[in-house]
């Protein structure tokens, strides 16, 4: 019954997602606002019918309906509630009907939130909406259908596969739908407004939103992922530039230069046409790297089938280039730039470098996951490129981003900071000399390790300094103490500080990924009970073997002990071999001891039949608890970039940035007035920059 | 305002040729063929390289010593196959059948030394596995 609902619900989602075009359309073409409410209308019905089919499969998965082909294969019975609703996603149906669900929420949400803008720009947005949610209906009504009925009611269902019995993974998925999603409608703003011939940049800072929220989704979901494949896959790494993990990199990579290339347009209306390409190329590649871990033409370890998803996606993948190609070259003079750059180091060169760097990170990732594809042209057998491929290029590449993340704070819009950068930089640069003195004298000697201490030091004392120039030019107009001034520049400035939140756990992050990457241990050890072994400062004993039954699985687990060569104290670990009921392979447990400075991991690989020798691989991981920590920060930064202000401001105000007071000398009273007004009435900072983009129009 | 653009151009420059000598030198250093098993039998062009091969667990000779962190088995195609003795550990998905993927190079005596195994996994997205599934359940 229930089935049939979902299934109903489908087909009716997809034909009201046509009838939306069909009325946006028509809104477009002759600026009708009842065909307009009536496309709203619509697309909020869609939200329905897609809601309905989702709680239909829920209940499905949730009641344990094996006549349901997709409940029978990915759970059973004695499946635990938790993981019952988590295998809503755990197979190809159920995630893209998750994605569904995601991209028709937040369809809803802009095209509530942007309902008082021009008719056709409104309309034409919605008509991309409904081009996009459109296919998702009919990608699931006939390729990947999660209403498919068994012809016999199955008396149990398969199961879960184990690896994905994990609550990491119960999460990890749906982050990434969330940011996938979230880029459908930045790319559907951007069609809208070309297509409505906007001349302004106000619409980009709206956008600014929506990357965030991608940003911020796709960030928690990429390092979960990382951090699921590191506790339960067990080969002691977080990153296999596989396709599948790189399929979700890209669109990260670019959404991360977005955020620093739409400031430039919304402040110095420069970068447009970039901005517009980077938009598009955005939203591309999430359906690309759909397409691409669909697909199987590019070898992974993650094996795919389902060839018609994959085609569905490859001929909507080719009408998404076309529609951006053709809007961008046609709208080509909406696009020209109001300005051109003033100097090296100013904030625009800077956002400048971090864009073209982390465009050409993203084609190094995009040409070495489809290195197969492009080599298999050229000569007899296709090629692989190893983790070293990318390895040799990003971290070079990714140490430069630091270094203009450590110059950033300190720059400002159209002037070039020459003489005040050098002085801003002095304590930072001195402190990093330090470190590269002391550093080598407490054994760390590798170049790269030292490199990325000294840039790392100077990026968090820079923003120190930037923060601290801040709150000394407030402290010269009001009176407060240092904290509450300091307090009121964070809070004055959320997209600044937030950001450079981001930026400190991206050190955070790259020091985690440095430690680990440039001085892990690896060895294998055979050992009998009592026996002892030692690796990078800690002995292992392995004291005995047990088995264990649980509620669906037994466990064979190796005690092992480890005692820290210093004298510490000792921890009790017990990597486990786990043989699943409903599954026909074991799963390996990885007992993992995390401190600050390291991490030890134990995997079981075997034992013989008596349990008199066993084999356990211990990895010595330094420093990656620091890449957990660094998304952490990276994220409530992010969170903190989309807070409205939190403090009230009695008194209408000194500028809560350097940029901005150095900005207020150079311009006439007039605006000097608007800008005052900006402290009072921000509620957030789209329409804070709206109004100062009004204003300073006539100074050009 | 030209000036700032030659400074521009000179700093893309040696960006660009940075990032290719980084290029090369990766693609170089990770450059590794990829290859059925039948093709790489029949073409001894590659039996001396590092090479990454595919194909099937041969049901007989598949010998695993969990303890010792070893496993022997025979990897084969549709017409030939080659011996493989692997060290490491096992991967879980492991068994006769399946097909996998090892790393490694061809030793004197014919027998290809891997360093690394990774088997096809039953990922959460693989619709044969689906299929597969819903035929056991019937």
């Amino acid at each position: 019954m229930t089935a049939d609902m979902g299934y109903i619900s489908l087909i009716g989602a997809m034909l009201i997602a046509a009838g939306a075009f069909f009325c946006s359309a028509l809104a477009a073409k002759d600026g009708l606002t009842g065909a307009l409410l009536w496309a709203r209308r619509l697309i909020y019905v869609y939200v329905v019918m897609i809601v309905l089919s989702c709680w239909s499969l829920l209940s499905a998965l949730i009641n344990s309906d094996f006549q349901n082909a997709y409940v029978a294969s990915y759970t059973e019975k004695a499946l635990p509630t938790g993981y019952k609703i988590a295998a809503f996603w755990a197979g190809q149906e159920g995630s893209l009907m998750l994605w569904t669900l995601l991209l028709a929420g937040m369809s809803a949400v802009a095209v509530y939130s942007y309902s008082k803008r021009e008719t056709i720009e409104q309309a034409v947005m919605i008509r991309i909406l409904a081009m996009v949610c459109g296919f998702f209906a009919a990608l699931m009504l006939f390729a990947a259908n999660p209403f498919e009925q068994l012809p016999v009611r199955a008396v149990d269902g398969r199961g879960l596969n184990p690896l994905l019995q994990d609550p990491y993974m119960i999460i990890h998925p749906p982050l990434l739908f969330v940011g996938y999603a979230a880029y459908t409608i930045p790319w559907a703003m951007l069609l809208a407004a070309l297509i409505a011939g906007r001349k302004d940049n106000q619409w980009i800072g709206a956008t600014r939103k929506w990357l965030m929220v991608s940003w911020l989704f796709l960030t928690i979901g990429i390092l979960l992922g990382a951090k699921w494949a590191y506790i339960e896959l067990g080969w002691g790494g977080y990153w296999a530039w596989d396709p599948v993990e790189n399929a979700s990199l890209l669109p990260w990579l670019t959404g991360t230069a977005l955020l620093h290339s739409i400031m430039i347009q919304q402040q110095r209306g420069m970068f447009k046409t970039w901005n517009a390409v980077l938009i598009s190329v955005t939203f591309l590649l999430c359906i690309f790297g759909t397409y691409l871990t669909r697909s199987g033409v590019v070898q992974s370890v993650h094996a795919f089938g389902g060839s018609l998803v994959a085609t569905f996606f490859l001929v909507f993948l080719g009408l998404c280039v076309v529609i951006s190609m053709a809007v961008i070259i046609w709208r080509h003079k909406l696009l020209k730039s109001e300005k051109s750059l003033e100097g090296m180091f100013t904030k625009e060169g800077a956002f400048l470098a971090v864009n073209v760097l982390l465009v050409i990170i993203t084609l190094t990732t995009l040409v070495g996951t489809i290195f197969p594809l492009i080599s298999s042209v050229v000569l007899p057998e296709p090629v692989t490129v190893g983790p070293n491929f990318y390895n040799k290029i990003v971290l070079p590449l990714g140490l430069a981003l630091l270094a203009v993340m450590a110059v950033g704070p300190l720059l400002t819009y159209g002037k070039d900071a020459g003489r005040s950068l050098a002085k801003g930089l002095l304590i930072p640069a001195i402190t990093a000399a330090i470190v590269l003195v002391i550093a080598p004298a407490l054994g760390l000697t590798d170049p790269w390790a030292l490199a990325c201490a000294a840039i790392a030091t100077v990026s968090i004392l820079s923003v120190g300094v930037g923060l601290a120039n801040a709150v000394k030019q407030r402290l010269k107009i009001e009176e407060e103490t240092a904290v509450t001034a300091t307090l009121h520049v964070i809070d004055g400035n959320h997209r600044r500080y937030g950001g450079q939140f981001v930026h400190i756990g991206m050190v955070l992050f790259m020091i985690g990924v440095a430690g680990s990457s440039l001085f892990g241990v690896e060895q294998n050890f055979r050992l009998s009970p009592g026996e002892s072994a030692s690796i990078s400062g800690y002995t292992i004993t392995f004291a005995g073997l047990h088995q264990n039954r649980q509620a669906n699985y037994t466990a064979v687990e190796a005690q092992v002990n480890l005692y820290p060569s210093n004298g510490g104290t000792p921890v009790e670990l017990r990597p486990q071999r786990r043989f699943y009921d409903k599954s026909e392979q074991p799963s390996a447990q990885v007992a993992l001891n995390s401190t600050w400075l390291r991490d030890t991991y134990l995997t079981l690989g075997g034992w013989n039949e008596d349990g008199s020798l066993v084999a356990i691989q211990a990895i010595i991981n330094p420093l990656v608890a620091w890449i957990w920590i660094g998304g952490i920060v990276m994220s409530i930064g992010a969170v903190f970039c989309l807070m409205p202000r939190l403090m009230s401001q009695t008194v209408p105000g000194p500028m809560s940035s350097p940029e901005s007071t150095s900005q207020n000398k150079r311009k006439p009273a007039s605006v000097h007035l608007a800008l005052a007004g900006e402290g009072l009435c921000e509620v957030s900072s789209t329409i804070n920059t709206n109004i100062s983009n009004k204003e300073t129009e006539p100074i050009k | 305002m030209t000036h700032v653009r030659i400074k521009m151009l000179i700093v893309g420059l040696v960006l660009v040729a940075s990032v290719s000598y980084l290029a090369v030198a990766g693609v170089k250093s990770g450059w590794v063929y990829y290859m059925h098993v039948d093709d790489f039998v029949l073409d001894d062009s590659y039996q001396h390289r590092r090479v990454r091969l595919y194909g099937l667990v041969d049901e007989d000779k598949v010998e695993v010593q969990p303890a010792m962190l070893t496993a022997s088995f025979d990897l084969r195609g549709t017409s030939n196959s080659v011996p493989v003795h692997f060290e490491g550990v096992v991967p879980d998905t492991f068994k006769p059948g399946c097909e996998v993927m090892v790393e490694g190079k061809l030793d004197e005596v014919g027998v290809f030394q891997a360093d690394t195994l990774m088997t096809k996994c039953a990922s959460k997205y693989q619709s044969e596995e689906h299929e597969k599934r819903i035929e056991a359940i019937q």
